[in-house]
């Protein structure tokens, strides 16, 4: 820590990982509900804690996305953050919101849009608190008049994102209609500007982790953005096949989405590359193990695994299957769950002053290796799952729940190895709770702040 | 290659794309919108997608295969089960399956008649969407594979009974109605359905009109509820009124209706 303003970080950091134990919790629960009888079907029924689970995800996530810009904003334009006070009533807003809307779908109050199930003027608040987030972050690169590439990719995808959410409030009574414009904030979220995000956390943690030289990150940085835009834009398409509207888009959106693993590779070759060249020069190996699994398992759940399914030939037969959710868990842990967690465990240290123990511990590593084999088994046995769903009754024609009566071994699976990738989850939230409450000053963590020796100066 | 390259690379491409995606939206929008003057929605096809949203039906079920997996995909559920079918399993799904024998249950969520009545009419324009032929294969709520693939033969594809399997294969009859003996869907097997059809016109419980086993088959496809077969008891009838959906006179051709009832007179 360098700046006294990136304490703030902290803050949203913890927020951030308290609400990722909540989600598994729900997921736990959910997937209780698969393996069935459900006791609890009167109280609190699948949909209403799979929605939990999937809205405490996007939350989380995007609370370790704001943490990570004040904590990142700093370093990069070397400044203090305009107004901390903004900061922390923004927070407060913000999981404000977060807790009405979750407390609501446990009463039943959703809009029941997948992913978008918020109710409207909770969606209001969400625009407010971006815009106070957007408002801020300017600010301070407006007081510093300076700005690296790094950063700017970071506040674009943030600040895209928070345009691509006004379709989620937008109301059609055409359900193909519906659909159509879901998947602007929901794909163009996951697989466009949120990719921004990741591929600014990377190079940050790159830069900041390996003696790896900025120009040469930056120059990169660009082509692998640029590859984003160019398939995921179009890519949108892969899930317009089936919904009601021209032929076209399953060749557009075949062709472009097939692409759209060339940029997380690019990320992997990258990430791999940096470090073989310029070597490691930052003690954090807890920071280090984050970051690169990172960019290797979104090459994985996404690159791979989303190509497996993106070809309209394979999506009719695969579509709205467990290939689905093999998919969708271990794309979204590699890319947006993995880089929060390199960035939390990157800036803690440094915010609470106790870097050494922290930046190395045997329960961080633990953590890592737990959660990265239970999410890899949980996607094995999604994966057995799919595929037997698949063959069994969209090939052969078994009905529905005769299927689902098959694979309930699949589900035992997942449950055993969900259960790893939770230990994992409690070993990263008490190595976090050790690590203590955030220091005061900029000097009391100066002294054991790994992070600022390995700086490398900004342009 | 310099940083001031790859910056073009991003930027050109990106708007490139940009362009093209809002090009291809604004056709897609008004292709849309234009398909909607021949398929008009109705204000209960609009309060019905309310009534999916307020409900969370999204979060267990699948629609155009977009939603959760939890429960089954229903784009097709209006063309498969018929409306007074929905209408009774939406008011009380308990009725019609057990936790015990499917380890979940559709919970009773309460919704009024008139929700019920929305939510079946929205399904049923889901259903009437333009899917480019998904899914490729009827995907069922319940049952058993009517006919593995790659079972058929080439001779025999010219034979009326070969035909009428596959009408009903097509036609969905195999939603409510299992090939296997003694097992209930929503309708009675129909295994043994030959011999037991010429039964029942004998029978002096028999209140149709047809005098022989094809008559009475014809009878039970075109008009199900002249006569509701036992033991329907509660899973087959609400009313006096069959929930098996009284379409097939217009949706079956009569050359289709033949190959059927020949196909069911073999079950013997
Ligand atoms: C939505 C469910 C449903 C569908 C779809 C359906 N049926 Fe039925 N069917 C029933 C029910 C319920 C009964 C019992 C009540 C009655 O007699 O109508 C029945 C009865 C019958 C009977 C009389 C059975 C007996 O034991 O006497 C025949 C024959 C029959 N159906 C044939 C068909 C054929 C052929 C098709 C496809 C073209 C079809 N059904 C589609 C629900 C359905
Ligand atoms: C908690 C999960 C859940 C929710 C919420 C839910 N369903 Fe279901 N639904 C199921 C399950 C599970 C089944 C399979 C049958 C069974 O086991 O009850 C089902 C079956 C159905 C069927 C097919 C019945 C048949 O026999 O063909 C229809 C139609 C249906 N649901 C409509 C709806 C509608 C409309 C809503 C929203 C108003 C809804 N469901 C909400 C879980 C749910
Ligand atoms: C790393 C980024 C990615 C994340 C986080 C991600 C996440 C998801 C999620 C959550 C879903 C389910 C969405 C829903 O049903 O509402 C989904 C669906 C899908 N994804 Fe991805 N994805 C990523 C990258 C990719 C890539 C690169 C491809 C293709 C090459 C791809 C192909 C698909 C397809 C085809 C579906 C639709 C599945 C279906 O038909 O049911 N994804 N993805
Ligand atoms: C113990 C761990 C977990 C369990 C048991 C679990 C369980 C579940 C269940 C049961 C569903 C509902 C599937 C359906 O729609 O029917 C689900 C959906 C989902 N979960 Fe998890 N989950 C876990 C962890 C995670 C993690 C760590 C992430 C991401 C970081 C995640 C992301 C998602 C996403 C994106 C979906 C929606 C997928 C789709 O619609 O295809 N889950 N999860
Ligand atoms: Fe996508």
């Amino acid at each position: 820590m360098t700046f006294e303003t990136q304490r703030i970080a902290y803050f949203y950091f913890l927020a951030a990982v308290l609400l990722f134990a909540l989600q598994v919790v729900f997921g736990l629960l959910s997937l209780a509900k698969y393996l069935g009888p459900d006791p609890l079907l009167g109280v609190m029924h699948f949909a209403t804690t799979k929605a939990v689970h999937t809205n405490l995800l996007l939350v989380w996530c995007l609370t370790g996305f704001m943490g990570a810009a004040y904590y990142m904003v700093p370093d990069e334009s070397r400044t203090e953050i305009y107004s901390p006070k903004l900061a922390y009533l923004q927070l407060g807003l913000w999981l404000t919101i977060g807790v009405v809307t979750i407390v609501g779908y446990l009463f039943g109050i959703t809009e029941g849009r997948k992913l978008l199930e918020m109710p409207f003027p909770l969606k209001l608040g969400v625009v407010v608190v971006m815009g106070m987030f957007l408002f801020n972050i300017l600010m301070t690169i407006r007081k510093a008049n300076r700005w690296t590439t790094t950063e700017a990719v970071l506040i674009g995808g943030l600040a895209s994102a928070a345009l691509l959410f006004i379709p989620a409030l937008l109301h059609f009574d055409n359900y193909t209609l519906d659909r159509y414009y879901r998947w602007w904030v929901v794909h163009l979220w996951v697989e466009g500007v949120w990719m921004l995000i990741l591929a600014a956390m990377l190079a940050f943690l790159l830069i900041r982790l390996s003696g790896a030289d900025r120009e040469v990150m930056e120059k990169w940085l660009y082509v692998i953005v640029g590859l984003t835009f160019i398939s995921g834009i179009l890519g949108t398409g892969h899930h317009y096949y089936w919904i009601g509207v021209p032929r076209y888009w399953l060749f557009a959106g075949g062709f472009f989405s097939a692409l759209e693993p060339l940029a997380l590779f690019a990320m992997a070759v990258y990430a791999y590359n940096m470090l073989r060249r310029s070597g490691v020069s930052h003690p954090n190996t807890v920071a280090l193990h984050w970051t690169i699994g990172s960019a290797v398992f979104s090459a994985i759940g996404g690159g791979i695994l989303g190509f497996a399914h993106t070809w309209p030939q394979v999506n009719q037969w695969t579509h709205g299957t467990h290939i689905t959710t093999m998919h969708g868990h271990m794309a979204f842990f590699g890319a947006y769950a993995m880089i929060n967690l390199a960035i939390i465990t990157y800036a803690l240290p440094g915010c609470t002053g106790r870097s050494d123990e922290n930046a190395q511990s045997r329960l961080g590593i633990w953590a890592f290796w737990l959660m990265v084999s239970g999410m890899f088994g949980m996607t094995m046995a999604l994966a057995a799952a799919g595929i037997t769903q698949t063959y069994l009754e969209r090939i052969l024609g078994f009905g529905y729940l005769e299927t689902q009566r098959m694979i309930q071994v699949h589900y035992l699976m997942w449950l055993t190895t969900g259960v790893i990738f939770a230990t994992g989850v409690g070993a990263f939230v008490w190595n976090f709770a050790r690590a203590g409450l955030p220091v005061r000053t900029v000097a009391e963590s100066a002294a054991s702040g790994p992070s600022a020796a390995a700086r490398v100066g900004a342009v | 290659m310099t940083k001031a390259d790859t910056r073009r690379f991003f930027v050109l491409g990106t708007l490139l794309c940009t362009v093209a995606f809002i090009v291809l939206t604004v056709d897609s929008h008004r292709t849309v919108v234009a398909r909607e003057h021949s398929r008009a929605l109705g204000d209960d096809v609009r309060r019905g997608l309310r009534v999916w949203g307020v409900y969370n039906c999204e979060n267990c079920h699948t629609l155009l295969g977009e939603g959760s997996y939890y429960a089954p995909d229903l784009t097709q559920i209006v063309a498969q089960r018929g409306v007074p079918y929905l209408q009774a399993f939406l008011a009380d799904p308990s009725a019609f399956y057990s936790e015990e024998e499917h380890r979940r249950l559709m919970p009773t969520l309460g919704l009024s008649a008139q929700e019920i009545d929305d939510a079946i009419a929205f399904l049923g324009w889901v259903g009437g969407i333009d899917t480019l032929g998904w899914p490729p294969r009827p995907i069922r709520v319940s049952g058993m594979p009517t006919r593995l693939p790659g079972t058929e033969t080439a001779s025999a594809a010219s034979d009326p009974v070969t035909q009428g399997r596959q009408v009903f294969d097509a036609t969905g009859c195999g939603a409510c109605h299992s090939l296997e003996p003694g097992v209930m869907l929503v309708g009675p097997s129909l295994a043994g359905i030959a011999r037991r059809a010429e039964e029942r016109v004998q029978d002096a419980a028999y209140t149709g009109s047809a005098q022989d086993a094809e008559g009475y088959l014809r009878e039970s496809i075109f008009e199900p509820s002249a006569f509701l077969a036992p033991p329907a008891g509660k899973h087959g009838t609400a009313d006096g009124l069959s929930y098996m959906p009284g379409i097939y006179t217009n949706t079956l051709d009569p050359q289709a209706a033949d190959e059927l009832v020949a196909y069911l007179l073999t079950l013997q």
